[in-house]
């Protein structure tokens, strides 16, 4: 066979072109932090082996998250220490779980807390108690350091999120618009943190729409504004604004003051507050210890994890509350209750991309994605010299439905993410391929609470979240949305409640004696 | 016979590593960037050794007389090799040219040497001996070559007397095969009278080297640039016109040699003179030894941490002869202690109190350097001040960047010092202003130490009168979270150039 000029002189410049084009790191990787199988021995009544001891204790907290961490934080304030903390994974810190290379510690979620406001007074209290606020000032090493945040719009970064560049003044108008809407709804002190402070019939109304639906009714239909509408709720709620209560939408924007110090962040974002109530109370905490039945009986509750029944007088269930009716007898299935999935990925680089753009920023975000972009770990480092960082890539799985993104989430295998991941970034950060030696995935099917149109006013909602009895519900979800403030005041709540609880049976029985 | 045979293998094969290394490593310090240097050099100088195993098989006959003559051409090439490359980058266009064909000459020679000497000697032993033990002591002398290199020559015999020790060693090697090889050798005595004559021109090259690098260096560095690297932290370039050297970092200028003793005079005695008896310094940057040497002029001074993050800055500054006269080898004091570290985590992370602190960072351009201008670097920074402790920060450009000058005023106030911010005239730089900064009230010192050229007690409180168009301005305070600090020193300096 000849070879023709023409297939001779392709093949030759193919052969060039492949030596020229620089060839991608080999980039390794794996899933982490998988608990779905966990869950699905719940969902699935797998067979548990029977108790072989009992523990008595007074209090039990199910659940080691930020809500359970909290109300562990509250009764050893308070000097009570009659209780342990189980939790289900390996490590304690749920949504604020974090990791660690050998160049930094990364968050693999929850990754700030806004400053928070005069409302959330136990969230000030804690970070009093970790040196986070002094005197009345926040620690400035813990403030997110400029730049904090910027978007990637029309091939080019823009300062801030919010997009300010190519409005025009229909565009203009509209935020405007929106801004003295949102700072009417802000000054009727109806949207609080926590939310349950302010919560008001009067916005009930707000409640039985989706945030979309309000948009439109308010004649919003600036297409950069409802992408940036769209953005926010994905990033807090993990789902759409049609997905999402008008009500829920509001609070994003109504519930805080515009803050210019920007949030509170750390390498391991919310991993930081972790570790700091772990030093305090990880003595309570019983890792790797799932319980799988509750059962009320007559005047105590058993709790049973692994070869244990715990005897508690109470429990407070701190995780999330779709598994409650897996695990609590006699308890009906919740209908309220819908939980967004979401993805998240530390990605190592070895060197930022050629293609970085500007200069190091904490959040970045790309206007032309599904994503929700990449936070840089080594951001709240105070080197003045950084090569080598960890990014940390989040992907709130939101269109379409929660169960069919549950099932894509099990189906796809590790090389269809990274390859989805370096294909998102590569939009931006053409030679990312060259700069990545790494890729962590970890999977989340019950990410966070989704405030869908009539969570927030669900009677079921209201109900679990009132604390009676001797099983108190406290995890974030109760408040129809999943952020750190919520899930520590309710685990905190909940210790109160328990805590005056305990006081007055105790004085019922010295008075009996 | 045997073991003289095996150290000739030795000493060859170090001598012909030897002129690779030195190829590579004036390359690297001539033209920068020693990755390319060395792959390039290391690459042709293989490639050229298998060119010389190539041709050996055309040598047929007379393979000793053959041999002799490839030892004395080498030890003549190899030996003048880095005089040559001196003489040809100071005086000519063609250094590379004229390395890349040294380091190919001298690749073929050695790729000769091996290939004939195995052949001269077959008769005498097994082949598999031959070639175990000629292969073994050839990397043998490799190893030796590659220790001595760095650990001994560069240091103490420099490169171009290195090159010639090792052609006196390859022409010694040619000297002593005439007697080695003698029964294969029909014209040995004036092969032994080539190589005295070669030997004796080597050993007097090797006395008068001083002069010819001396004379390269005079020309390579009259005027322009005289040194450019980029480290993993920054581009460092030293200029000189004249007696005027300049140090460039990131293309900013640091010092002129012409008046930075205003610069440092004003950095140091202000404060240090007022404190009444400081014994431990701590310096933050100032990786080019200047202010250390300032601070050597006083005795009480028992210990000077210098912490700076590019170990090649301060190596530079240890070792380059120019720069070490210009600062005295402060750096070579036994005082003196140099942590190549990052300042913020190392002041946050170090228990020790000091007496006397200077912050002399470069400008803050970018956010990265800005987090050293910060009210949270100041506190983590004064926690580190003895009782009767000043720190003293430079503070850019009163006039020139006056908002910048005094928001970083501000910030060290809000750190929680007393400030005394002052200002002097560096014509290279033009007014330049720095903070004085402790826990108490300043006092101006009764006397400086003797010798200076600018600072003097009677003149010292002028310093810190600042005339209107530098005066106070109210500025915010810059801290981690909004850095506004970047942004007014970016905006100050636009102001200028428009």
């Amino acid at each position: 066979m000849t070879l023709s000029r023409r297939q001779f002189l392709h093949s030759a410049s193919a052969a060039l072109i492949g030596l020229s084009a620089k060839s991608d790191r080999l980039i390794t990787g794996s899933f982490v932090n998988d608990s779905f199988q966990l869950g699905h021995q719940l969902r699935d009544h797998a067979r548990f082996p029977a108790p072989k001891q009992v523990v008595k204790i007074p209090v039990l907290i199910v659940g080691g998250g930020m809500a359970g961490l909290g109300a562990a934080w509250r009764f050893e304030k308070k000097g009570f220490t009659d209780f342990i903390v189980l939790e289900m994974n390996e490590r304690a810190g749920g949504n604020s779980r974090w990791g660690e290379n050998e160049i930094t510690a990364y968050p693999w979620a929850a990754h700030y807390v806004p400053v928070p406001g005069p409302k959330a007074v136990y969230v000030r209290e804690l970070f009093e108690d970790l040196n986070v606020l002094k005197n009345g000032e926040w620690e400035e090493r813990y403030l997110c350091f400029a730049p904090q945040e910027r978007l990637f719009l029309y091939g080019r970064w823009q300062e801030g999120i919010e997009p300010a560049i190519g409005l025009n003044q229909k565009d203009r108008d509209q935020f405007q618009h929106l801004e003295d809407e949102i700072h009417k709804f802000r000054s009727s002190g109806k949207f609080t943190v926590p939310m349950e402070l302010g919560l008001s019939e009067n916005t009930a109304a707000l409640d039985q729409i989706s945030f979309a639906e309000w948009l439109r009714d308010q004649g919003l239909d600036s297409k950069i504004l409802n992408w940036y509408m769209n953005y926010c709720c994905r990033d807090d709620y993990g789902a759409t604004t049609d997905q999402t209560s008008a009500w829920a939408g509001i609070q994003y924007f109504a519930s805080r003051e515009p803050e210019e110090k920007g949030p509170l962040t750390w390498p391991e974002g919310n991993g930081w507050i972790v570790r700091r109530l772990l030093e305090r109370v990880g003595r309570f905490v019983h890792t790797g210890e799932m319980v799988h039945r509750i059962s009320q009986q007559k005047n105590r509750i058993s709790v049973f994890a692994g070869p244990t029944e715990y005897q508690a007088e109470f429990v407070i269930f701190a995780a999330p509350s779709f598994l409650a009716p897996y695990l609590i007898e006699g308890m009906p299935r919740l209908e309220d209750f819908e939980y967004s999935p979401w993805l998240t990925a530390n990605l190592t680089l070895e060197r930022l991309p050629a293609s970085y753009g500007g200069d190091p920023t904490w959040d970045n975000v790309f206007m032309e994605s599904p994503t929700l972009g990449y936070v840089d770990a080594t951001h709240q480092s105070l080197r003045t010299h950084v090569d080598r960082t960890v990014w940390t890539f989040y992907w709130a799985l939101a269109e379409g439905t929660p169960a069919q993104n549950r099932q894509l989430l099990l189906d796809r295998d590790w090389t269809y993410w990274k390859e989805a991941i370096l294909h998102d970034l590569g939009r931006v950060h053409r030679d990312i391929g060259q700069c990545v030696s790494r890729i962590d995935v970890m999977r989340m099917g019950h990410a966070m609470a989704r405030p869908k149109v009539g969570a927030i006013f669900s009677a079921e909602r209201r109900r679990l979240a009132r604390q009676r009895g001797q099983i108190l519900f406290a995890n974030s979800d109760l408040s129809g949305f999943s952020i750190f403030e919520e899930a520590q005041y309710r685990g905190v709540t909940a210790a109160e409640t328990v805590l005056r609880a305990l006081s007055g049976l105790r004085s019922v029985h010295e008075n009996r004696a | 016979m045997g073991i003289l045979l095996f150290i000739t293998v030795l000493l060859i094969a170090a001598c012909g590593l030897i002129y690779e290394l030195i190829a590579g490593t004036l390359a690297s310090y001539l033209l920068g960037d020693s990755v390319l240097q060395f792959s390039t050099i290391i690459g042709c100088y293989l490639f050229a050794m298998g060119i010389g195993s190539a041709l050996s098989r055309y040598l047929e006959r007379g393979l000793a007389y053959r041999f002799v003559w490839i030892e004395l051409l080498l030890g003549v090439i190899g030996g003048l090799s880095s005089a040559l490359l001196f003489l040809a980058f100071a005086y000519t266009q063609g250094f590379q040219l004229l390395m890349y064909a040294l380091v190919i000459v001298i690749g073929v020679l050695v790729g000769l040497e091996i290939p004939l000497l195995m052949r001269m000697v077959r008769g005498r032993y097994h082949f598999r001996d031959v070639v175990a033990h000629v292969l073994t002591f050839d990397y043998l002398g490799a190893l030796g070559a590659s220790l001595i290199f760095p650990i001994l020559l560069v240091p103490y015999l420099g490169l171009v007397r290195s090159a010639m020790l090792f052609g006196i060693i390859n022409v010694a090697v040619a000297l002593w095969s005439t007697f080695l090889f003698a029964h294969q050798l029909v014209k040995a005595r004036a092969l032994r009278a080539i190589c005295f004559v070669v030997l004796c021109g080597l050993a007097i090259g090797m006395a008068q080297a001083k002069h010819i690098t001396t004379a390269a260096e005079d020309n390579i560095y009259a005027d322009e640039i005289i040194f450019a690297r980029d480290t993993r932290y920054q581009h460092i370039v030293l200029t000189r016109f004249k007696d005027d050297i300049r140090l460039f970092l990131n293309s900013h200028l640091q010092f002129s040699s012409r008046d930075e003793y205003r610069y440092h005079e004003a950095l140091i005695h202000p404060g240090l003179s007022a404190i009444p008896a400081p014994r431990r310094v701590l310096v933050l940057g100032g990786g080019d030894g200047l202010a250390v040497r300032e601070i050597l002029k006083y005795p009480q001074v028992e210990s000077i941490t210098l912490v700076d993050l590019d170990p090649e800055m301060t190596r530079l500054f240890s070792t380059h002869p120019m720069l070490t006269a210009l600062n005295q080898k402060s750096f070579l004091s036994p005082k003196v202690h140099i942590i190549n570290a990052d300042a913020f985590p190392w002041v946050d992370s170090n228990p020790d109190s000091f007496d006397f602190i200077v912050v002399d960072f470069p400008d803050p351009t970018n956010y990265s350097l800005g987090k050293l201008y910060t009210t949270a670097f100041y506190k983590a920074a004064a926690r580190h001040l003895s009782v009767q402790g000043l720190m003293v920060v430079q503070s850019t450009s009163p006039m020139f960047a006056r908002d910048s000058f005094w928001c970083i005023a501000q910030t060290i106030q809000q750190a929680g010092l007393r400030i005394y911010p002052y200002h002097v005239y560096v014509p290279s730089f033009g007014e330049w202003g720095f903070v004085l900064a402790g826990g108490h009230e300043y006092q101006f010192p009764a006397s400086v130490p003797s010798g200076l050229r600018f600072i003097d007690v009677r003149g010292l409180q002028n310093l810190f009168q600042f005339p209107p168009d530098m005066a106070p301005l109210s500025m915010p305070a810059n801290h981690l979270n909004n850095q506004v600090l970047v942004r007014l020193y970016d905006q100050d300096w636009k102001d200028i150039s428009h």
